[in-house]
């Protein structure tokens, strides 16, 4: 096998704590786990067990306490403010839990932001947009601002402007946590038939037990704080799916269930 | 540690910005620029001596005689009206006109009426602060959350104590918001009318300082002002965060852009 | 006041929508005659020499148009207006952008501009016309100090409200902090901006005018206190409408500018 594309050995975070009053707890410690390339991973823990503080040091728009994280085989360093490269060069991607549209631009105009900010708006770019958006079924909104687009509209908006610039990293955090589920079902069917056209690495972040059984290859399971790692389940399930029908598949209520045992 | 340095850089700015303007009086002359000490000994003299604090009380005096004509009735129109939006929009024009209308413009015509003596100058401080006030606490009344009035209807409460219980205690801070833009700008209005004509007040200090050509005196006397407008924002501040203990603390930048 | 009060009730049951609007436009009509009659009436009632009645006021306006008078002064007050607010627009806008650099820095300058926010600006004018003596300058000075606390206070503020969120959000992505400050910062200030605007912009004008009281031989500041000094009062009144109307359409114009900049925002904002 290959080395890993991202590794993530040893990894600690604590926050400073209020005005010394007590103690600074870890809020994650010694977690290490490795992601091979195309991999969708997902990962579940409870709320507050400090998942998106994991993509953010991911991420590199926080600094980690301890540990290290590799890229490619190539340590980059997440321990000082300074040396930190937010997105590492547009390798790593990040769909946050809120939508961070821009509120002042339409929904064509946020989908070629980074784009633009890249400087590689041309042609192409732009057909690119346009396809990701009618792909995810945004046509005719192109010209809305982010405020007259429902909630559903505004994540597929954030998800595509991601996906826009290819990134060979996704991180994503809680996409769909907060739309019906009608709507999320629907988002995670985009997703997957999105993957499935360029097979970028995800890690996709989730307490949601079936969402995590149903789009990934391999899920993590995160203790209480401090965080670890729980457990790890291979998730028996080929591709393409149908995530409609996935609770119906022979295999998903022992998935399931063991995780949903290891959470309590 | 943090706090001792951020203490430090101050002082250093302080002591960079005197340095700076005694190197301007080195270079133009004490007679254009004065100097930080002399400014300092000649506005803790005319302090001693009562001369300062007779002149900031009559500046004070018209701004606060003033601010009460101004303000008291521009809270009260909001209240008066709420039950009638009809009527808040037909005197909405003129409102916004008055609101807009250059004020300081008309310390002359206030001047022609009254004199030059302490009433054109409460004019002028109440024109100014009327309609900054009134638009504020309109803004106060108009920002009441709906769900608070029904929840005292529901419970009982009749006109009066809805105005009283609910829609009063949640304009304050639009009441506050105002007074903290109205009351130094309604003292920098004080001062102006002062400066055009008058013959008492810290805008006449100042006045008299550049036609005797004494730059100390006029720099104190600014000095002077400049404490009062200070003083007051921070009574006004004080009294804001006592009748408002149970909000919790915002950032107040915004509100000073009148300032 | 109770002529409209009438009006109200007895129009009231004939439509509903359309008939509260025209009400509203009638009371505010009747609101403006009232107005007017009052004028009038203290006119009348105090003397010319106190109160010029409306159409006198009106008769001047129409002189000074003619003769042009009006346009050299209205160009003279415009002009120092607009270079001093120009100056101050672009210093207050710069050196908060240049503030944020150093956090170190902004902290310990921050009390002293608060502070000398504090300053009766128009109190330095004595000490800016000896130092100047009589030409624009004195009056371009005046005009900055006025508006470039309001501006910089506004884009310091404006910048501090930025969601940090959005600012990873465009790091990530891989725009460096030019484009940041451009296409995040910038305008994630612009309400801010046209707040500050829409204070800064009649207050520049404002400040021109007192500006022009203390010292000048043009302007419409000028003219009203010459008109005072004469006691013409038909003139100081003249003066004063004039410059209503001119803050006003300024007013209005950054009103215009603001909604087609803010159009991305919710319309329903307060
Ligand atoms: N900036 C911060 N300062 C202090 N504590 C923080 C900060 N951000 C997160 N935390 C703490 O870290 C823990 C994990 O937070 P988070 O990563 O948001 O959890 P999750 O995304 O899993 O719900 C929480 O207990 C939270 O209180
Ligand atoms: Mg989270």
């Amino acid at each position: 096998m290959t080395a890993p594309l991202l590794e993530i050995r040893n990894l600690g975070k604590r926050f400073a704590s209020r005005q010394g009053r007590e103690a600074a707890t870890w809020v994650i410690q010694g977690l290490s786990f490795s992601v091979p390339d195309g991999e969708f991973l997902t990962i579940i823990g409870p709320s507050g067990s400090g998942k998106s503080t994991l993509l953010n040091m991911i991420a590199q728009i926080d600094v980690a306490s301890d540990g290290e994280i590799l890229f490619n085989g190539d340590n980059i360093g997440v321990l000082d403010q300074k040396s930190l490269k937010p997105g590492l060069d547009r390798r790593v991607g990040y769909v946050t839990q809120d939508d961070n549209l821009l509120p002042w631009r339409t929904t064509l105009d946020n989908v070629l932001f980074p784009l633009e900010v890249q400087g590689r708006l041309d042609d192409k770019a732009r057909a690119r947009a346009e396809s990701l958006i009618k792909a995810v079924g945004l046509s005719g909104y192109e010209k809305y601002y982010p405020h007259e687009l429902s909630g559903g509209m505004r994540k597929r908006t954030s998800l595509i402007r991601t996906l826009v610039y290819d990134p060979p990293v996704i991180l994503m955090d809680e996409p769909f946590a907060a739309v019906d589920a009608q709507t999320r079902t629907q988002l995670q069917e985009d997703l997957l038939r999105l993957w499935e056209m360029g097979r970028k690495t995800i890690i996709f972040v989730t307490h949601d037990i079936a969402e995590a059984v149903a789009l990934g290859d391999r899920t993590l399971v995160l203790t209480k704080q401090p965080t670890r790692i729980a457990s790890e389940h291979k998730i028996p399930f080929g591709r393409p799916r149908n995530v409609k029908d996935i609770f119906a598949l022979p295999g998903f209520a022992q998935v399931y269930e063991s995780i949903r045992a290891e959470i309590q | 540690m943090k706090r001792h340095r951020l203490l430090i850089d101050r002082i250093l700015v302080c002591i960079a910005l005197l340095a700076l303007w005694q190197l301007a009086s080195w270079y133009f002359g004490v007679y254009w620029v004065s100097t930080p000490r002399l400014t300092i000994v000649k506005f803790y003299n005319s302090m001693m001596s009562g001369e300062m604090l007779r002149h900031a009380g009559y500046t004070i005096e018209e701004a606060f005689i003033g601010a009460v004509i101004g303000a008291v009735p521009a809270i009260i129109l909001p209240f008066t009206l709420r039950r009638l939006p009809g009527w808040v929009s037909v005197i909405d024009p003129f409102m916004v006109g008055g609101y807009g209308a250059p004020k300081l413009a008309l310390a002359p015509l206030f001047i022609l009426w009254f004199g030059i003596g302490i009433e054109s100058k409460i004019a002028l401080v109440a024109s100014v602060v009327f309609f900054i006030e009134y638009f504020s606490t309109l803004s106060g009344v108009r920002s009441l959350d709906a769900k608070l009035v029904q929840m005292a209807q529901l419970v009982g409460a009749n006109e009066r104590q809805v105005a009283r219980h609910i829609v009063f205690p949640g304009a304050v801070p639009n009441i506050f918001a105002g007074l903290r833009i109205a009351l130094p700008y309604g003292i920098g209005a004080a001062v102006i009318a002062e400066l055009i004509s008058s013959n008492r007040g810290l805008g006449y200090l100042v006045q008299i300082g550049a036609m005797n050509f004494d730059i100390t005196q006029v720099f104190a006397a600014i000095l002077g002002a400049t404490f009062v407008v200070l003083a007051v924002g921070w009574f006004v501040d004080e009294t804001e965060k006592f009748l408002l203990r149970w909000r919790p603390p915002a950032d107040s930048l915004m509100e000073q852009i009148h300032t | 006041m109770t002529a409209a009060n009438d009006v109200v009730s007895s129009a009231a049951p004939a439509g509903p929508l359309i008939s509260q609007r025209a009400l509203i436009i009638l009371g505010r009509c009747v609101f403006a005659g009232l107005l007017l009659w009052a004028w009038q009436w203290s006119a009348n009632e105090f003397g010319i020499i106190f109160f010029a009645p409306p159409l006198a006021v009106v008769q001047r306006l129409y002189e000074m148009a003619i003769s042009g008078e009006m346009f050299f002064d209205v160009w003279a007050t415009l002009r120092i207006s607009m270079v001093g607010f120009v100056i101050a627009l672009v210093a207050g806008l710069i050196l908060p952008f240049l503030l944020r650099l150093s956090a170190r820095l902004t902290e310990a300058v921050e009390p002293f501009i608060l502070w000398s926010q504090g300053i009766p600006k128009y109190a330095l004018a004595p000490w800016l016309i000896l130092w100047f003596g009589i030409g624009d300058t004195p009056k371009i000075v005046i005009v900055v100090l006025m508006v470039f606390y309001v501006i910089f206070i506004t884009t310091f503020a404006g910048i501090r409200a930025v969601d940090r969120r959005l600012i990873n959000m465009a790091r990530i992505m891989g725009a460096n902090e030019t484009v940041i400050s451009r296409e995040v910062i910038w305008k994630s200030m612009q309400p801010f901006f046209y707040a500050g605007l829409k204070v800064a912009l009649p207050r520049a004008v404002g400040a021109c005018i007192v500006g022009e009281f203390l010292v000048s031989t043009q302007g419409v500041g000028y003219y009203i206190e010459h008109s005072r000094e004469l006691s013409d009062t038909v003139g100081v009144f003249a003066g004063i409408v004039l410059a209503t109307t001119l803050v006003l359409v300024i007013n209005m114009i950054v009103e215009k500018m603001e909604k087609a900049a803010l159009a991305w925002r919710p319309v329903d904002r307060t």
